[in-house]
């Protein structure tokens, strides 16, 4: 006897509810009253909520919320082979950028790649310290045989962020030039933030081969992704109407006014994007590494399964070191194009 | 107000009228390991320990690491089922120091550890179940074989097996997954395209009660070899089957002496696979919780579960014996 029987019955519903029903599988609290007729459900309310499972108990046409759940798996099921067919030469060039510089770093012999990165350092920072600090962080991963794998998880930064970056600004730009666009992406970025990583990486798996690097690519993207798109368009936001119209007053078209006033005048704001677009690059590196990313996660992941804590932690220690060193080199990078601050 | 606090009061009375009904029996905590099957063990010894025994049970959800660590450093929880022996050292250390006694092979035939191929690839390609003819045709299976994530115990005796069976020269590639979940869901995506998988998985399982596999055959198991090829460095590997893993249902030395009659429900409580395999295949069929496969065997073999109960505890669960 369910509790809501008497509404279907006097709705008239009750031959239509009983013609070939479905009944649930028998319950726990079924099996306890089976045994028992005076046994109590501890899940026993006085007046339930009417959800899919309660309606279904008192009329057996009502679908139940397992029924909800798999139709949402059908669905997706069968809408997989048309997104496959789109997706999956879409992102192709993903996969082979992130193998091409896996390959890259893996193969250029640490003698070739360490100086070059260390003289990148000192290129884009023009820092002496910072370059300091990048080379003896470079050496002590290799004195602990940590190199391979740092650079591993690094070629995967480098990738993921440049394609942020690449996508990011323009849709940042875009973002700013029009409110409704940005009232239309502003809770997509958040749902990419909050959104669970495995939520959408299980139902990538069916779409692309779990074997291609595009899957883990495609996680670190969605979530890094986003400080580029805001902050671009906030410091596009941010400059000064005045400017804009003194712009306006010498005649400047607006991709003049984009390229020469707006675009430089956000920079600090635009680089503060991806500075934090870097740094959330390397927090997905251990959940990409859930999805066959190679790098300091796997090890990460070792030390996690097996309680080998100083694997664990030596790994740990290898990715707040390379935080560290984008960090600072990107913000070195920062405050030289910071243009808002050079003296006149 | 008074509706509520009458219905409170009439549920107390009814919980204490019921409880004084069953024997003596104090707190017991069981662990619920995170798959499907330890899952259904749980839930029947739950149900069998409050109903049968009157044991006020706490359920721990866990895995194998951290139950039998919290075993061993706090003495709790007190049950520990559905316990893979082979990929937890310590369980012999602990049995040998007396912290942990072995009540029962829950899963008498013992868990199955294998390399397998789909059954709709096996029916294309009979060739397929046998190495050599994996090994000539490294294409039919993707050129790949997928492999559990590092850390896990089977990721260093595949791989001395993979380097054994010389699967590298005949071209196939060794993929490491990431974690279960992406094995699991390779294995799912690969039979709802019909593509072409070969790799490692373990029953009884849902995945593969839902995506029924064919074991490809490998030479029988050999122990010297089998522990050789545990070792990250060992020198000579040797192709070798799985032993037939030993799961077991497992009680801190305490339980057994503070209650020895539910130590004897558990000393019975055993499935065959082929047992385990129905319920979890009847889970995957229903789109059934845990729980309710759970109640699914209870309700379909009480001749199963009775002889495993004592004289009292039988009264208690009469109705649903006969």
């Amino acid at each position: 006897m369910a509790f809501y029987d008497g509404l279907f019955n006097a709705l008239g519903l009750r031959d239509w509810c009983d013609q070939d029903a479905t009944a649930a599988p028998m319950s726990m609290a079924d099996l306890l009253k089976a045994n028992r007729a005076d046994a109590i459900d501890p899940k026993a309310e006085i007046f339930p909520f009417p959800s899919l499972d309660e309606l279904n108990r008192a009329c057996g046409q009502i679908g139940q919320t397992r029924d909800f759940t798999s139709g949402i798996e059908n669905s997706f099921l069968a809408a997989r082979s048309g997104l496959k067919a789109v997706l999956d030469p879409l992102t192709q060039p993903l996969s082979w950028a992130l193998d091409g510089a896996l390959y890259v770093f893996e193969t250029t012999p640490w003698w070739i790649i360490v100086p070059l990165l260390v003289f990148f350092a000192w290129f884009v920072s023009r820092s002496f310290w910072v370059t300091v600090f990048v080379a003896a962080s470079f050496l002590f991963l290799g004195a602990i045989d940590h190199l391979n794998v740092a650079l591993q998880t690094l070629s995967i930064i480098f990738v993921c962020t440049g394609l942020s970056v690449l996508f990011g600004v323009p849709i940042g730009i875009a973002m700013s030039k029009s409110d409704r666009l940005q009232r239309a992406l502003v809770p997509i970025l958040d749902l990419l933030q909050t959104l669970p990583t495995f939520v959408y990486l299980i139902p990538l798996i069916f779409l692309f081969s779990v074997t291609e690097s595009k899957l883990y690519g495609i996680a670190i993207i969605l979530y890094a992704i986003v400080p580029v798109i805001r902050l671009t368009d906030l410091g596009i936001r941010l400059v000064d109407k005045d400017v804009l119209e003194a712009a306006d007053a010498y005649g400047m078209n607006a991709s003049q006014r984009l390229k020469k006033v707006e675009l430089p005048l956000a920079l600090p704001n635009i680089m503060a994007g991806v500075n934090q677009t870097i740094m959330m690059s390397l927090a997905m590196v251990v959940i990409a590494s859930l999805v066959s990313a190679p790098g300091l996660g796997v090890l990460v992941l070792r030390g996690i399964r097996n309680l080998e804590l100083g694997v664990g932690i030596v790994a740990g220690i290898g990715i707040v070191l390379l935080a560290v060193v984008l960090d600072r080199t990107s913000k070195a990078a920062l405050s030289r194009v910071d243009k808002t601050n050079t003296k006149h | 107000m008074k509706i509520k606090y009458l219905g409170a009061a009439s549920a107390l009375a009814l919980t204490l009228s019921t409880t004084s009904a069953l024997a003596e029996c104090g707190e017991v905590s069981i662990t619920e390991m995170d798959w499907a099957s330890a899952s259904v063990v749980t839930s029947i010894a739950n149900f069998l320990m409050t109903e049968g025994y009157g044991c006020d049970v706490t359920v721990v959800p866990t895995t194998t690491v951290p139950a039998i660590t919290s075993v061993a450093e706090t003495g709790e929880p007190d049950i520990i089922t559905e316990l893979w022996t082979s990929y937890t050292e310590v369980y012999e250390e602990l049995r040998a120091e007396g912290k942990l006694v072995e009540m029962s092979k829950v899963l008498s035939d013992g868990g199955v550890e294998a390399w397998w191929i789909p059954d709709y690839l096996a029916e294309e390609y009979p060739e397929l179940t046998t190495l050599e003819g994996i090994k000539a045709n490294p294409e039919l299976v993707g050129g790949r074989f997928q492999d559990c994530p590092t850390g896990w115990g089977c990721d260093v005796t595949n791989f001395n097996n993979f380097k054994a069976a010389g699967l590298g020269e005949a071209g196939i590639e060794r993929f490491q997954h990431g974690s279960g979940e992406t094995l699991a869901a390779a294995i799912a995506a690969a039979y709802e395209a019909r593509e072409p998988w070969f790799g490692y998985y373990w029953a009884p399982t849902s995945v593969l009660g839902k995506y029924p596999m064919v074991e490809v055959k490998l030479p029988p198991y050999n122990a010297e070899a089998h522990i050789c090829n545990g070792l990250e460095d060992c020198p000579t590997p040797t192709l070798s089957s799985y032993p037939a893993a030993n799961v077991v249902t497992a009680v801190t030395s305490s339980f057994v002496d503070r209650e020895p009659e539910v130590a004897e429900l558990l000393k019975n409580m055993t499935f065959t696979n082929a047992q385990m395999g129905e319920v979890l295949a009847w889970q995957e069929g229903n789109n059934a919780s845990n729980e309710e496969a759970a109640v699914y065997f209870l309700s379909t073999y009480p001749e199963v579960w009775g002889d495993w109960l004592n004289d009292e505890a039988k009264t208690n669960l009469a109705a649903l014996l006969k």
